[in-house]
């Protein structure tokens, strides 16, 4: 044996292992597409529904048009993160305020894999009109535990399958009248809020207490009733320097322009609302609300982690028993 | 030959992976992981447009209309005419809530307000930690529709300091739930009592409207789990198969004569008017004490109702809310003080 031998034995060994190669790319992506193919035909078949309660539960008062009570004027977008402590306590009692505004439809989405037992009964309790949606960000194995992936703002990818169940459930063309607002389960709401934006034409806006290091944010409005700049520290001169809980979108708009969404990697921090807004309205577009925007009609508080040092490794209360 | 089989393996790797690429370019990607999951059905119904799917998963309105609910017929009549209108024959529920000012104020006056505008015949008796009513709470109140009374009393700072020192915080707002039991008394006679109950709720907390139900017809004193306090998931009494009271499930000084939180009992009116000097102790009072101060003097353990399904149902969690940050308010202050917040 010589150079020359061994030279022609590795020649040989290539093609084989190029073989190889070629099998795999190729098995592998069909295998993919045909299982996409299986699950996207066979699973619809199937009894699952997503959740859809509410307008079946509505009861038609008499003399009420029937088609009356599929007109949402109003979409409220809750995100939900699920497996916090506090989470049923957000919810009902951001529940007790929702329950007062007429018109309204609740979609929420869970950042979770599958829709929590405690949520569905939640929705179906208060009686509401609601839309339960779920969808999980990705962890990122790599950060200690159960932390989520940081580089995707929370609650983007919650919100954008709501602005998606938005265009596949209504009809661009159709008439039908509603608004759409991001809604935080920890924030705080007053009546007074929604009735102000159920008048958006196109996107409108108000301030919000408790963000940006103030007692409050707020559109800077002109003596023509036009918003020209921002009343922020942090960073005023975003496209558009508000926070999540303060515009609301008019559904028309939304259907309209249907590649709107929360962009989902490489969001500075305090431009998630920017990356949406700047794809559906001018600066010079939006409408002041709040009387001008002087009144504050929505706080973002957050709540206080509970302390449950007393549980101990074990668990002191019974686990059945639901908080 | 060897030339065509190339060819042939070339499409067959670039073929799948193009398709590939488009379908992970046009959707996000969990919504393509959760495909193969199973497990969202709207990320499928998105995948297949066919209308036959849409009309599956996402039923028309008419096709729900013919389905009639029974139980939502009364929420409706609660929705949309706030508060419920008084009953003559339903006993009264007179809720103190203490409330201090400070920044997050209004927004926990508001959600509470909120909740207690569903519930029928309910008075709230609001009494403020101040030297004179204030303007943002009198006029919250007076457009919020709610009965109300809007009380207020000062607790003197060499209270606030001296009791300050104990491990647990400051027992804020005795004064001014004594100063709402001082109303109670004053406004109703012992002799034909009104029938209703007295609960204690501090404006941070989160009630359920199932909560006001259970307490209605108390008869002296009931009692049920609250959740989030003394570091555990929730503490609640312990009931026996009798359905009575016999202790109190909790790590934090299960022993105390009432190991409950203020948010976890409520007293029939009967029972405050039997009792005229009934108050919470001020001075000397240990921490998680309080309530123990008062209920001492109204029931024994075995004279207390258990409610909530015995004390299995958590149906108040007691939130708190965090102190927002204000730090690019400055010195000077950045927004209009003229602004309510």
């Amino acid at each position: 044996m010589g150079n020359e031998e061994l030279w022609a034995q590795s020649v040989l060994e290539m093609p084989k292992r190029r073989d190889i190669l070629a099998i795999v790319l190729i098995v592998l992506p069909w295998t993919l597409l045909i299982t996409v193919w299986h699950q996207s035909t066979i699973a619809p078949l199937l009894a699952v529904h997503k959740d859809d309660g509410g307008d079946s539960q509505r009861d038609l008062a008499a003399g009420l048009d029937s088609k009356e009570y599929c007109l949402s004027d109003r979409d409220i977008v809750e995100v939900v993160r699920t497996d916090r402590p506090v989470q049923k306590a957000e919810l009902t009692r951001l529940a007790n305020t929702l329950l007062h505004v007429p018109n309204l439809h609740w979609i929420l989405v869970e950042d979770s894999q599958r829709r929590t037992p405690l949520i569905t009964r939640l929705l179906r309790d208060t009686g509401l009109n609601y839309t339960h949606l779920n969808v999980e960000t990705p962890r990122n194995y790599k950060l200690r535990g159960d932390m989520r992936d940081p580089r995707i703002p929370r609650g983007t990818m919650q919100r954008n399958l709501a602005l998606r169940w938005l265009r596949e459930t209504f009809n661009r063309n159709n008439s039908q009248p509603g608004i759409v607002y991001f809604a935080d389960d920890d924030n705080t709401y007053s009546l007074e809020l929604f009735e102000e934006m159920r008048s958006t034409r196109k996107v409108s806006v108000w301030p919000v207490a408790f963000v940006g290091g103030l007692r409050y944010e707020s559109p800077k409005v002109n003596a023509a009733g036009k918003v020209y700049g921002w009343k922020t520290v942090f960073d005023p001169h975003r496209p558009f320097a508000i926070d999540m809980a303060g515009f609301a979108v008019n559904l028309r708009l939304i259907l309209q322009r249907s590649q709107a969404y929360f962009k989902l990697r490489g969001v500075k921090g305090g431009y998630q609302e920017s990356s949406l807004l700047r794809e559906l309205v001018t600066l010079n577009d939006l409408e002041p609300k709040a009387a001008n925007c002087t009144k504050i009609l929505v706080w973002h508080t957050r709540t206080e982690k509970p302390v449950l040092v007393n549980e101990g490794k074990k668990g002191f209360t019974d686990p059945n028993v639901e908080i | 030959m060897l030339r065509r089989r190339n060819l042939l393996t070339t499409l067959l790797i670039a073929l799948p992976w193009a398709l590939l690429l488009t379908l992970w370019h046009q959707y996000p990607t969990t919504h393509y992981l959760s495909l193969l999951r199973n497990e969202n059905v709207t990320s499928k119904a998105l995948l297949n447009g066919t209308s036959a799917l849409r009309e599956e998963v996402f039923p028309s309105c008419t096709r729900q209309q013919q389905s009639i609910g029974a139980t939502p017929k009364i929420i409706q009549n609660y929705v949309y005419s706030r508060p419920p209108p008084w009953s003559d024959t339903l006993p009264t529920i007179f809720v103190i809530t203490p409330t201090y000012t400070r920044p997050v104020q209004k927004a926990e006056l508001t959600r509470l307000a909120n909740t207690f505008l569903h519930v029928q015949n309910l008075h709230w008796v609001v009494v403020e930690d101040s030297p004179r009513r204030t303007n943002l709470v009198s006029n919250l109140l007076e457009k919020a529709g709610l009965n109300f009374t809007h009380l207020n009393v000062e607790t003197p700072k060499s209270l606030k300091l001296g009791l300050s020192w104990i491990p647990s915080h400051t027992p804020r707002g005795t004064l001014q739930r004594n100063l709402g039991l001082h109303w109670l008394r004053d406004s109703f006679s012992n002799t034909a009592p009104p029938e209703g109950v007295v609960y204690f709720a501090d404006d941070d907390n989160t009630y359920s409207l199932e909560l006001f139900e259970e307490m209605r017809y108390t008869r002296r004193v009931s009692v049920w789990p609250v959740a989030f306090v003394g570091g555990l998931r929730y503490e609640s009494p312990k009931v026996s198969p009798a359905g009575k009271v016999v202790g109190w499930k909790t790590v934090f000084d299960p022993n105390r004569p009432f190991a409950i939180d203020m948010a976890g009992f409520a007293i029939s009116i009967k029972l405050i008017l039997e009792k005229p000097h009934a108050s919470f102790k001020l001075e000397g009072v240990k921490g998680g004490y309080q309530e123990t101060s008062l209920l001492k003097d109204l029931v024994t353990m075995d004279g207390l109702e258990p409610k909530a399904a015995n004390c299995t149902k958590v149906l108040v969690w007691h939130t708190r809310t965090e102190r927002p940050t204000l730090v690019n308010e400055g010195k000077r202050g950045f927004t209009d003080p003229r602004v309510e917040v």
